[in-house]
């Protein structure tokens, strides 16, 4: 206290530096959180990923590489491989169907705006596994893929367990995560641009290819990396609409801490899968973010 | 499946109505009925905890006389412990104990919490101790093979048999082996096989061996379901090649793995939990199953065809323990609730229940007879002398490896 009063009368910008100070104690709970939460965890899977298994499961201390070569196995990586051309589909997927639904209530929803994105939110206070399952009964022998099996007469037609029934759950799953940031970008666009466009004479497709798709970006990005990454780590819907027949690297972290209580190889695996999207996700951005002056990288 | 287990429930007590003659007992049976499936529409809400809160009639001062509801409780007496504590942490597998007998619990006992959570298989409760759940909950019902670990680890602690007179109604076939020598650490629960269930209506082959199996599921591809659990599914190929179910031999390994992958393309589903309703749905037409579910199947007219069978070229004997957990938060209910279930009329519904066997002589006196006649429950000593005690294979490294590679092949040809 002291040395501040010492200070003041010299720095005129004494009030500066207390709000500074502030700030710095406002963000500590946040970086607590992230240092308890995010930071020690990510550093012990990291460290475990270099240990061994111990006699009975679990961890023990060691230095070795095995796990990483394990995990890289050319035999063994068809589940990363699985997962990345799902969540690349599914993000794909979740795309086209949120930008037509959120371009709706934004420029038709008029008043029933809010009404539609209660809509949308509803689903969200059930909780996810009981909706999954819900799917089971939709999809199942009494349903929709019993009806199409007796429809084509074949009676080993089947929904469930394919990976269509995945790709279907994904997109039911994570579509609101999609809609919202495209909504929120296309409800703050200037209108009076489309009208500018127009003006000028640019077709309805010229418009939203050159003026509204441009302005949405941010949107489309944060939409997909929303979807994109929870999705790499997505274990429930294969286990349940996949049978199991869909496996994911999910599904295989699940099996390396659980049922083969091999910490060690499920972390190096954990610490590729993060690799992995961090590749995966720089890429995008980099690659939609390209021949442009102002990057779109905000929302990393 | 909330549903499915009410219908199951209510089937069993009106059976068990039918069968007893019109008396003050029946007429209790038939009111407990109404209660408890008040009760089981309450408690079923799916998830992981069932936490059931007792009703306001269970009296805070407990002693059977006083009990309210006495019903079946009234020709019985049991000692309450003075000190016992208001509350009971379980973790079990999922539906294994009768919600009647946690009622009753409840009430004769004084307890007012009895928290249920469950887990898939012993793995996934290895896998919570190992990180650090010990003191979490009183009691646990891990499968036999798997109490040395327990205990080399401190997950459990010695049980005082003292507080359990009711061990005296044990069979001895289940004392003194070799995952609990003294028995000290684990009381039976109960005992079952696995095994290949079957809808004769659509497999007209012969299925009794696991070698038959094994050749047949190519035959009925994408309509064979396997339980989601690798002790048991090593189980086929194993025997059916005439080795020991535990084996640890790197070429009877290397065999099993090929015979797995020889099917792996063929499994609709590896699955723990609804296996029974694929079964039912006849989605699945073939499967390596337990009996949990399948054989409640063969009283409806619609499936009445399903047939378990205990392959002729040996399967596994598996038996579930109870166990007191290390730092245990309630250890004189948890004693108090390892003898309670011992109690015959107890441990009859909860063999009624599970349709497991029982390794308490007592109980057989109270279970319905049809039921002990079952060879696919309490198997005759000729298939006995075939079944071989599971042991813990978790840290043999190739079967991990073999495992993991079967999993994430099934259904991809």
């Amino acid at each position: 206290m002291g040395t501040m009063a010492e200070a003041a009368p010299q720095t005129p910008a004494r009030p500066r530096r207390s709000y500074g100070s502030l700030t710095g104690l406002l963000v500590v709970p946040a970086s607590l959180w992230y240092l308890v939460l995010l930071v020690v965890p990510l550093l012990i899977v990291v460290v475990m990923s270099f240990g061994e298994k111990s006699r009975l499961g679990g961890y023990q201390p060691a230095f070795t590489l095995d796990n990483y070569i394990d995990a890289l196995d050319p035999q063994r990586v068809s589940p990363f491989i699985t997962s990345l051309a799902m969540a690349v589909s599914g993000t794909i997927l979740c795309l086209l169907a949120a930008l037509p639904i959120a371009y709706f209530i934004a420029t038709r929803g008029g008043r029933r705006k809010s009404l539609l994105i209660l809509l949308l939110i509803v689903p969200f206070w059930t909780s996810f596994l009981i909706r999954t399952y819900a799917w089971l009964t939709i999809l199942g022998p009494d349903g929709l893929g019993g009806f199409i099996g007796t429809l084509i007469g074949d009676s080993s037609f089947r929904i469930l367990g394919t990976p269509f029934a995945v790709l279907l759950g994904i997109v039911y799953a994570y579509l609101p995560l999609m809609v919202f940031p495209i909504y929120v970008t296309m409800e703050r666009m200037d209108r009076t641009l489309i009208e500018a466009s127009k003006d000028l004479g640019a077709s309805r497709w010229g418009t939203f290819r050159q003026v509204t798709l441009p302005i949405t970006a941010t949107g489309l990005i944060t939409g997909s990396i929303l979807v994109f990454i929870p999705l790499m780590g997505e274990y429930v819907v294969p286990a349940i609409l996949g049978y199991g027949r869909v496996f994911l690297i999910g599904n295989q972290l699940v099996l390396q801490f659980l049922e083969s209580r091999n910490w060690p190889e499920g972390s190096a695996r954990a610490v590729v899968l993060i690799a992995i999207m961090l590749v995966t996700v720089i890429f995008y951005v980099w690659f939609v973010n390209r021949g442009r002056r102002t990057r779109e990288v905000s929302v990393l | 499946m909330a549903d499915q287990e009410l219908e199951r429930y209510v089937r069993q007590m009106r059976w068990r109505l039918e069968r007893t003659p019109i008396s003050r007992r029946g007429f209790m049976w038939a009111s407990a009925m109404s209660a408890t499936a008040a009760f089981l529409a309450a408690c079923s809400g799916g998830g992981g905890t069932t936490s059931a809160a007792p009703s306001a009639a269970a009296s805070s001062a407990p002693s059977a006389a006083a009990s309210p509801s006495g019903s079946a409780v009234a020709e019985q007496s049991f000692t309450v412990p003075p000190d016992i504590e208001k509350e009971l942490f379980m973790y079990n597998w999922g539906d294994y104990v009768d919600p009647n007998n946690m009622k009753q619990f409840q009430e004769v006992f004084g307890v007012e919490k009895f928290t249920y959570d469950t887990f898939a298989n012993n793995d996934e409760m290895m896998a919570k101790f190992q990180g650090g759940a010990v003191g979490q909950w009183d009691i646990c019902c891990p499968t036999m093979n798997y109490v040395p670990a327990m205990r080399d680890q401190n997950f459990i602690e010695k049980i005082d048999p003292s507080k359990i007179p009711n061990l005296k109604y044990i069979n001895k076939a289940f004392k003194g082996q070799w995952w609990d020598p003294t028995d000290e650490w684990s009381v039976p629960k109960d005992w079952g096989t696995t095994g290949i269930s079957v809808r004769t209506k659509d497999v007209k082959e012969e299925v009794k061996t696991w070698r038959q199996f094994l050749d047949l599921v190519p035959q009925y591809s994408g309509k064979v379901v396997f339980v989601d659990s690798p002790d048991d599914v090593f189980i086929a190929p194993l025997k059916a090649n005439g080795y020991s179910l535990n084996s640890d031999v790197k070429a009877e390994l290397d065999k099993a793995r090929e015979e797995l992958m020889k099917v792996a393309p063929h499994i609709l589903a590896l699955d723990s939990d609804q296996y029974n309703t694929k079964i039912e749905t006849e989605e699945a037409v073939l499967g390596l199953t337990w009996t949990g579910g399948i054989l409640e199947l063969r009283d409806k007219p619609e499936t009445a065809d399903v047939v378990y069978n205990i392959p002729e070229d040996g399967t596994v004997f598996w038996l579930d323990t109870w166990v007191l957990l290390a730092e245990a938060p309630h250890p004189i209910a948890a004693h108090a609730w390892i003898n309670f279930i011992h109690e015959p009329q107890q441990q009859a519904l909860e063999t009624e229940t599970n349709q497991y066997a029982t390794p308490n002589d007592a109980a057989k006196e109270y279970i319905d007879p049809k039921m002990l006649a079952d060879p696919a429950i309490f198997v005759s000593d000729e298939v006995l002398a075939k079944l071989e005690p599971q042991k813990d294979n978790s840290g043999i490294q190739q079967r991990a490896d073999i495992w993991e590679e079967f999993k994430s092949k099934i259904g991809q040809g």
